[in-house]
């Protein structure tokens, strides 16, 4: 068994092996020579690596990211998080501790790459911290703000 | 002829230009910031010479370095791609003093054109139509009175302004004055210039703009238009050629206007003027990019003109070697950046652990990256522009779709899906491609759909690649990509 964090959350995974082959859901995966995936008896290639704890897949046109949760390690503690996704400074700050806030609503507006940025509730929540206030300076990765759900 | 080229540029226009440099026989010169060092550019330059200081304004917007270094290693002239100094008047006139070649118009056409008031009274002089509107000289208090007159919706736009930024429509009154300080804001740190002025917005409008080149032998031609509708936030994403919107009419038209526009600044070399183009058929100057654009393989692709090789020939004091327009099937470009278009388009970074670009006929990458790169926030986030050609529109749209289903990058977030779904959707299908299409289409944000077993597929490849140790040796190979190939490599590489 594995667990991956991915944009909808942690997920799961058991696979079988079966004849050099992985096999999940029904798919069965190939890496013996490159990577590739047959569904209902069709192949498609793909293409994976690792950075960091992170995998980066790209199958059937998408690339979608999956990061490893090491056995043992605390899973889901970032979970409502909303993180500075670069280097910048807090124009705005919209909304105070304690607000209810939708997903979608604007939260914060923070300049980076020299362009305004709106930082929007991933969900429908109830702010429970804001980190930051207008003319900080953020690195990347900081969060800014916590929602509870 | 030029002998030696001084670029002064990064990335992928850098590249673009030091290629088109090379095969006409002219040395290069490349300037690099310390951050850029190694970069694909650097490499393609016959000499990279190291920019001294930090951020742009010490580096690629360094005026007097970027002279100096071009005295010291002898360059006869000075190409300066798009962006940084390409639009800086004062630089193409310290060039020419210099008695160096500017490979761009006069100092004169760019100071009229790049001021965008300034634009708009001398295109009404040589009757170009321009966006009904007001220019305004008095900061903000005098904004809020001409947006009144101007009427809703409107927009206010930086007087310095490109890019999109200092740029903001607005249809409530309410929030003007917010938006107006918002967008002097973003103008006074784009361009050190904070005045804005407003004009109308024409909703619904298509912006579709017209390539020209003029050289010093009396002759100015347009290329015909490349449509650029498809905007998100102001920055095209999406551009085509020929327009479905124009007829030969239209086009000859709009081509006329342009090239009155480019003769009223006595222009030289390769120029863009761009129009909005209403649903009657009705065309406003918006404004002339004094400069090569990004998105000229397009027109390129279509006319078959080298236009980086005809403004080298034009910059020299040569006639243009392109004869009558013909216009020869379709193109469209695409471009890709290291953003995440699923969390509201913010910019991504990180290490290209792999960048593999779709090949086959009819399809060209510009790009400054290759595997193994890492994606820095320092600079644009635009990673590459990928471009297709085909004999129809709807074959070039199955070329687009098939080479962005083949274009895999991973290590940083793209908007490479974002663009696929862009490719199968019916206003795009269908040509009804207007300048609000990606807020109309996705008002609340896009998020990627997902057919059926693509995320099954994901987890079941990351779960087995985990179980096998699957790319080990792939991910250390990428790492020492900076180290010298061997031979062995190389002949492996060229003869699988």
């Amino acid at each position: 068994m594995m667990e991956f964090k991915t944009a909808e959350g942690v997920v799961e995974i058991t696979v079988n092996r079966k004849n050099g082959l992985f096999e999940y859901s029904g798919i069965f995966a190939d890496l013996s020579d490159g990577a590739s995936i047959i569904i209902d008896g069709k192949k498609h290639n793909a293409h994976l690596a690792k950075v960091g704890d992170v995998w980066w897949v790209h199958v059937l046109g998408h690339t979608i990211q999956l990061e490893l949760i090491e056995p043992g390690a605390n899973s889901g503690d970032e979970e409502g998080s909303l993180v500075a996704p670069m280097p910048g400074k807090i124009l705005q700050v919209f909304v105070a501790e304690g607000e209810r806030v939708n997903a979608g609503q604007a939260l914060m507006v923070m300049e980076a790459m020299k362009m305004e940025h709106r930082i929007v509730a991933s969900h429908d929540g109830i702010v429970d911290a804001v980190h930051y206030n207008v003319g900080d300076q953020v690195i990347q990765g900081a969060e800014l703000l916590t929602l509870s759900e | 002829m030029l002998e030696r080229v001084l670029v002064a540029n990064r990335g992928e226009i850098a590249c673009r230009i030091l290629r088109a440099c090379k095969e006409a026989g002219i040395e290069t010169i490349a300037i690099h910031a310390k951050n850029d060092s190694g970069s694909l550019f650097c490499e393609l330059a016959d000499l990279s010479i190291q920019l001294e200081g930090e951020g742009i304004t010490e580096t690629y917007l360094n005026q007097k370095q970027i002279l100096d270094i071009a005295k010291q290693y002898n360059a006869d002239s000075i190409h300066p791609g798009f962006g940084f100094l390409s639009e800086r008047a004062d630089f193409a006139q310290a060039v020419i003093d210099s008695g160096l070649v500017w490979i761009g118009p006069s100092p004169d056409a760019i100071k009229n054109m790049g001021d965008k008031m300034t634009a708009r009274i001398s295109m009404r002089n040589a009757d170009v139509p321009v966006i009904p509107g007001e220019e305004v000289d008095g900061g903000l208090e005098e904004v809020l009175l001409a947006a009144g007159r101007v009427g809703y919706p409107l927009l206010l736009k930086a007087t310095a302004g490109g890019g999109g930024k200092g740029m903001r429509a607005v249809s409530d009154p309410a929030l003007l004055e917010s938006e107006a300080k918002s967008a002097m804001r973003e103008a006074a740190n784009a361009f050190g210039d904070d005045r804005i002025y407003v004009e109308r917005l024409l909703t619904g409008s298509r912006h579709v703009e017209i390539q020209i080149l003029a050289d010093m032998h009396g002759r100015t031609i347009h290329l015909g238009e490349r449509e650029c509708s498809i905007q998100r936030r102001h920055q095209k994403v999406f551009e085509e050629s020929p327009s479905v919107a124009l007829d030969s009419e239209l086009r000859e038209a709009m081509g006329a206007a342009a090239v009155a526009a480019a003769k009223a600044v006595d222009y030289v070399g390769a120029g863009t003027v761009e129009f909005l183009l209403t649903p009657k058929d009705e065309f406003f100057f918006l404004e002339m990019n004094t400069r090569i654009q990004v998105e000229h393989p397009v027109t390129e692709m279509v006319t078959g003109v080298d236009l980086v090789r005809e403004q080298l020939r034009i910059a020299a004091g040569e006639p243009m070697s392109c004869g009558d327009l013909m216009i020869r099937g379709h193109a469209i470009e695409v471009r890709l950046y290291a953003e995440d278009p699923a969390n509201n388009f913010l910019p991504a970074i990180g290490k290209l652990a792999m960048f593999k670009a779709p090949q086959g006929p009819g399809i060209r990458l510009d790009t400054g990256v290759r595997e193994g790169d890492e994606v820095t926030p320092n600079y644009d986030p635009m990673l590459a522009k990928l471009i297709v050609w085909a004999p129809s529109r709807t074959e070039a749209l199955e070329r687009m779709r098939r080479a962005l289903d083949d274009f895999i990058v991973l290590g940083c977030t793209t908007n490479i899906r974002f663009l696929r779904e862009l490719c199968d959707h019916d206003d795009v299908v269908d040509g009804w491609t207007t300048t609000d299409l990606i807020e109309r289409l996705w008002p609340d944000g896009w998020t990627p759909e997902f057919q059926e077993n693509v995320k099954e597929s994901a987890l079941l490849l990351a779960a087995a690649g985990e179980s096998s140790g699957y790319g080990r040796k792939l991910s250390s190979n990428s790492q020492s990509s900076s180290e010298e190939i061997t031979p062995f490599e190389t002949l492996n590489r060229r003869f699988p």
